[in-house]
This record gives C-alpha cells, structure tokens and sequence, in this order.
C-alpha cells in the first residue's frame, strides 16, 4: 500500500531532482566522485543507494543535503536550485526542508535529548512555546518518552539514533536523508531502527538513504547502484514485504 | 536565531568546561581587579588626605600664595616671592566679606634659647597679626606688644623642661642680632598655610618682620610671601575668593611685583583638595593604567581557549551547520560565549578588586572609596574584550565546512 501511495504522490511532486551532477576533487589527480549522476525522488519515495567505498555515495549525499554544489549539472530540492542558492539560503533549505541522520548519531554531546530534537528549529524558528511538547511528542513517538532531560552519553546507541531520528523529523522535512543509520548499531537495534524507517515511509515521508548492506537496502522501493561516480543501476524493491 | 537561545547554548558549552572557563576567566578577573584595586586605593589616598587638610582648617579662609609653572608632575611649584605689601594687606580687609587678612611672614630665626637650653632650628616662628590666633589661644592671650610670644601648643618641648606662658625665651637671628620675648599665651593651631614643611614653634607681632620693599608708588613697605584671607562665613567664601583674586591680580601692588611668569593663587581648603587630588589622579591613572596590561594579557587568553574551543567543537559546528545553522548562527554562539566569559571574569574582578582595595585601604587607615565609574568602565571593558577576543575564533568557527567537520573525529 505504501507504494502505492508513494507512486500516486510522485506524479504529483519530485522532491529532489539531480540533472548530468557532476562533482570532480582535484587531489593530486582528479578523482570524478560524481560523473554525471541524474536521479530524481519523488514525494513519498524511500530509495536507497548503494555502493563500495569511493564509489560516490557520500557526495551524493551532501549534494542532496545541500552541504555541496556540483561543479557541473542542476541540483533541485523541494523545488529550489541548489546552485543559485547563497550559503546562508542553503543553511535555511537544510534547516526548514531537510532532516539528517548520521552514521555517528551526530547530537550536540552537551544538550538533552529534548533540546537536541528542537534544535533545528533554534536557527530557524522563532517560536518558542511548544517546543517541549513537540520534542515530547517526537520522542514519545521513537520510543524515548522517558528519555527527554537525558544528555546523549546517557543514552545507548540506539537511543542516540532514535533521538536522532526525532530531530531529523522535528521540522517537518520535505526529505529525510540517512548516511548508513545502521552502521554504528548491533543488528537488533538495527532491525528496530529500519521498523521506525519503515513507519516513516508508511507515514508518506520521503527517504533517501545511504547504505553497504544489502538487507538494510531492501527496506527501501529502489536500490540505486552507484560505482566509480555513476550510477550502474537502479534496481526496483517489490515482492520482498 | 535568538539571543537567549544563544545564550542557553553557550552557557552550556562553559559549564561543560568549568576548568578551562574558570581559567580563562581568571585572565579577566586579575585585569579588572588590578585596575579597581589600584583606583580603589588612588581614591582612598584622596580622601585621606582630603580629610587631613579639612581636620585642621574649620575657617571658611582661602591661601595667597604665588605659583609659576614647572615641568613634570604636578604642574606649579610655590615661589616665595615677598610682593604682598602693607597696603595690599589693607585693601584687601576693606573688600566685603572679609573677615581679617593675616600675612604669613616667617622670620629668620636661627636659634631660640631659654635659659640655659638651646634650640637651633627644626622650628619656624612666624610674624602675622593677632586676629588670626585668637579662636585657637587655648592658655593665656595673644601678643599686644612686639617683645610677645604666642608659643604652639605643640612646641612646648623645644627645649628640654616644659616652656610654658611667663617664660622667657631670646631669638637669635641669622643677621646675628638677637630679641627676648615672653611666652603669653599658648595655641592649639599648628597648620597655618600651606607649605609649611617646618613646624611653626611660635607667632609674634608683624613688629618684628623687617623685609620691605620698595612699592610701584616709590614707598618702602613689609612685603610678604603668602597670606590668610578669612571670609567671614562658609556661605560667602567663594564670593570673597572672587572679589580678593580679582583685586589682587588687577590693582594689587603684588600684580605689578610679581614676574610676569608668576601666578597669584588664592585657595580655599577645597580648592588644595582638588589640587593634590589631580596630582594623585595622575599617578592613579598611571599605575591603572599597567594594571589595564594585564586586562589585554587576559583576553588573549580568552582568545586563546576560544581558538582551541573551535578546534575541539568542530564536529559540533558541523552538526549545527548540518542541521541548519547560519554562519551568523555560529558567530553569534561563540561570541555570546566570550562575552559571558568576560562579563563574569570583569564581575568578579570588580568584586574582587573592592574587597582587596576595602582590606588596603582600612589596612593603612584610608577611608574605604568606590569608584563606580571605574566599576562601570571595568565591566564595559570586560564585555569588549570579550567580544574581541571571540571575533576571530568565531569567525574561524564560522568557516568550518560541514563536510569536512562531520568526517572529524
């Protein structure tokens, strides 16, 4: 059904569109990390890309999340050209439209769990009242309504990406990016985890996630290969769920 | 993104590290607190001596004197020219408002023998006019004749076996003559004018002062260096500073005596104050002045840690960049940052700088002085420090690159 769902709103809205990226570092000699990529997300899409090391994935990654621009091709996200955007404007794209979940976790070691849900909207936000009740909210949904005032190495690892996962989705995304959610995690929490994803994805969220393994992968509609900066194929996800 | 959240946030990050804050802190707290020491003391010294010279002149009177300018510190050095003449004198207690003028005129007195006791110098006796001692005669009465003596309370044991009224003591001169005088009264007021740096042993009739000069009428007359001029109340005492400076510059025998380079000064008690005070504020602004070094040693501590603090959170920048921070999001985070550091190391620093200045100044037995517009300079100081020495840092902080930051380990 999610699929479904996914395929309706796709005709609808693309999320992200990616035209001919290209993205060359110059590194003694110069390394193609993207060598004319062109994907495009639609609303409500969970894709997954995959990949050996070098092959591209985590400049992939920051082109979507906004962190870099292509020397070369159109970046667009959630309908606006990444390229023509000013470092401050993309800040404001990442905060208001994107929500990140790291490999590491990533949350500031020194605010509470609570604190680090909301803290996207401290940059761009100006509301003040109700923002314990969302980060309440958030973390009652990922499990963690009894965690809020614990500070990040209080917490284990899965709770870290849990609360990760709450402040990825705090500001209400128009695309969730994951870079290997599972990697740092053993595979139970990493199956409960991909369960929260899976909600997500049901709950109409787009998704784009960064991954080595293979049943990680599968939880996604599509699996995008990528090797040596291209992509060398896009495999379809059906009759596995 | 808001100040207070700023604030929240950075609060955090200095707890989070309250060796390190504590130290770069202490950088502040030294600078600040040196500089409110050193005014704390600079006033206190001030005041002391403000008090001292008030204690001893209750009169509402002002001092005559001439002054020229010198170099260095201080400004004016006392000239001890004799160009206040009889008429003068006699003019200036016809002026409203005067109470009675007393010129000072020291004699030249080499030694004082009392029977078989001598005494030679260390001690100044002084000619000047009854008037002016007669509130303060505590035994006996005030000359009448020039062969009488008003002995100072304070010198009755200039020789050996107490002086007292009905002794008889002789003068010797420096010119070699000599005069006998009898003690008829005692008096309890030492401080006279102002330079006196010898104590005045005795006063006797302004019979016995001899320096004349030749006045710009062509008439020899007494001529003295200095003089007290007494108003007759506290209320009218500026007005009759006015009035007696006014004839003293302008139609005075003294305004055409004295060199061009001399200036006629008349000071009241508050104006001395005021000008030992400038003196002493020069040397306090000075010596703040050093201390404020130490202010400067302190925020490039402040921009030191900064600098490492940027280093060590730069995986945090990178998350915050990555989830939506604006370069000015982080400028803002690590300059509230240092100026919460220099805020409280200047607080403390006042604090305390009040508290070691409190325990110097009642430690010597100066009156305890705040100096609130240091105290607020202090803390304005420590706030611009602060910020200054977070720009840079925070400008470095703004730099980081996300990409690279997240992959920082």
């Amino acid at each position: 059904m999610a699929v479904a769902e996914a395929g309706q709103q796709s005709s609808s809205a693309t999320t992200v569109d990616l035209q001919d990226v290209r993205r060359t570092y110059h590194l003694g000699e110069p390394v193609h990390a993207l060598d004319g990529v062109s994907i495009s997300l639609p609303a409500g899409s969970f894709t997954a890309v995959m990949g050996p090391s070098g092959s591209g994935k985590s400049t992939l990654m920051n082109m979507v999340g906004c962190l870099d621009t292509p020397d070369d091709g159109e970046v667009t996200v959630a309908g606006q050209d990444v390229t023509a955007l000013s470092g401050t404007e993309r800040a404001k794209l990442r905060g208001t439209e994107l929500g990140f979940i790291f490999q590491q976790f990533n949350l500031m070691p020194r605010l509470t769990a609570a604190e680090n849900v909301t803290m996207p909207l401290v940059f761009h936000n100006d509301i003040d009242e109700g923002r314990r009740e969302r980060a309440e909210t958030l973390l009652d949904r990922v499990g963690l309504g009894d965690r809020l005032d614990h500070t990040p190495p209080e917490l284990s690892g899965g709770q870290r990406q849990r609360v990760a996962i709450a402040r990825a989705l705090v500001n209400e995304p128009s695309l969730i990016l994951a870079d290997e959610p599972t990697g740092n995690l053993d595979t139970g929490t990493g199956a409960e985890i991909m369960d929260l994803f899976e909600q997500l994805h049901e709950a109409g969220r787009t998704i784009l996630m960064v991954t080595h393994e293979r049943h990680i992968a599968e939880h996604a509609d599509r699996i995008i290969h990528l090797v040596d900066g291209r992509i060398e194929e896009i495999e379809q996800v059906g009759g596995e769920r | 993104m808001k100040l207070t959240e700023s604030f929240r946030i950075s609060w955090r990050a200095i707890t989070g590290h309250k060796l390190r804050s504590s130290l770069t802190t202490l950088g502040i707290i030294i600078g600040v607190g040196a500089v409110i020491v050193f005014m704390v003391l600079g006033g206190a010294f001030e005041a002391n001596i403000a008090q001292d010279i008030q204690e001893g002149n209750d009169e509402p009177g002002m001092w005559v004197n001439t002054q020229q300018q010198a170099g260095g510190f201080g400004g004016t050095q006392f000239v001890d020219a004799a160009i206040y003449t009889e008429s003068d004198v006699a003019a200036l207690e016809s002026i409203d408002g005067v109470e009675y003028v007393a010129p000072e005129a020291s004699l030249p007195v080499a030694q004082l023998n009392h029977g078989d006791q001598q005494r030679t110098g260390g001690f100044a006796i002084e000619a000047t006019t009854g008037d002016r001692l007669e509130e303060d005669i505590t035994t006996g009465e005030s000359f009448s004749a020039d062969d009488e003596l008003v002995l100072s309370a304070e010198a009755t044991d200039l020789v050996e076996g107490e002086l007292g009224v009905g002794d008889e003591v002789e003068l010797s001169y420096e010119d070699g003559t000599s005069k006998t005088f009898t003690i008829v009264g005692l008096v309890d007021d030492t401080s006279s004018g102002g330079n006196n740096l010898i104590p005045t042993a005795g006063y006797v009739s302004l019979d016995n002062y001899q320096t004349t000069v030749a006045t710009p009428d062509g008439d020899q007359e007494r001529a003295y260096s200095s003089m007290i001029v007494t108003a007759e109340s506290a209320e009218t005492l500026d007005e009759t500073q006015e009035a007696t400076l006014d004839y003293l510059q302008t139609e005075s025998d003294a305004a055409q005596l004295k060199q061009d380079e001399y200036d006629i000064r008349a000071q009241t008690v508050d104006d001395a104050v005021d000008q030992i005070g400038d003196i002493i504020d020069q040397f306090t602004f000075l010596i703040g002045g050093i201390a404020a070094i130490s202010l400067v040693v302190g925020s490039i501590g402040i921009a030191n840690i900064m600098i490492v603090s940027v280093t060590e959170r730069t995986r945090e920048i990178g998350i915050m960049k990555a989830i939506g921070a604006r370069k000015r999001d982080i400028i803002q985070l690590f300059i509230v940052e240092a100026l919460i550091l220099g805020v409280i190391g200047a607080v403390i620093g006042v604090a305390v700088g009040l508290g070691i200045g409190y325990l110097g100044a009642t430690g010597i037995g100066w009156p305890m002085v705040y100096p609130v517009n240091w105290i607020a300079i202090a803390v304005v100081i420590g706030m611009t420090v602060g910020v200054l020495s977070g720009l840079y840092p925070a400008w470095r902080g703004a730099r980081v690159d996300p990409i690279e930051a997240l992959r920082h380990e």
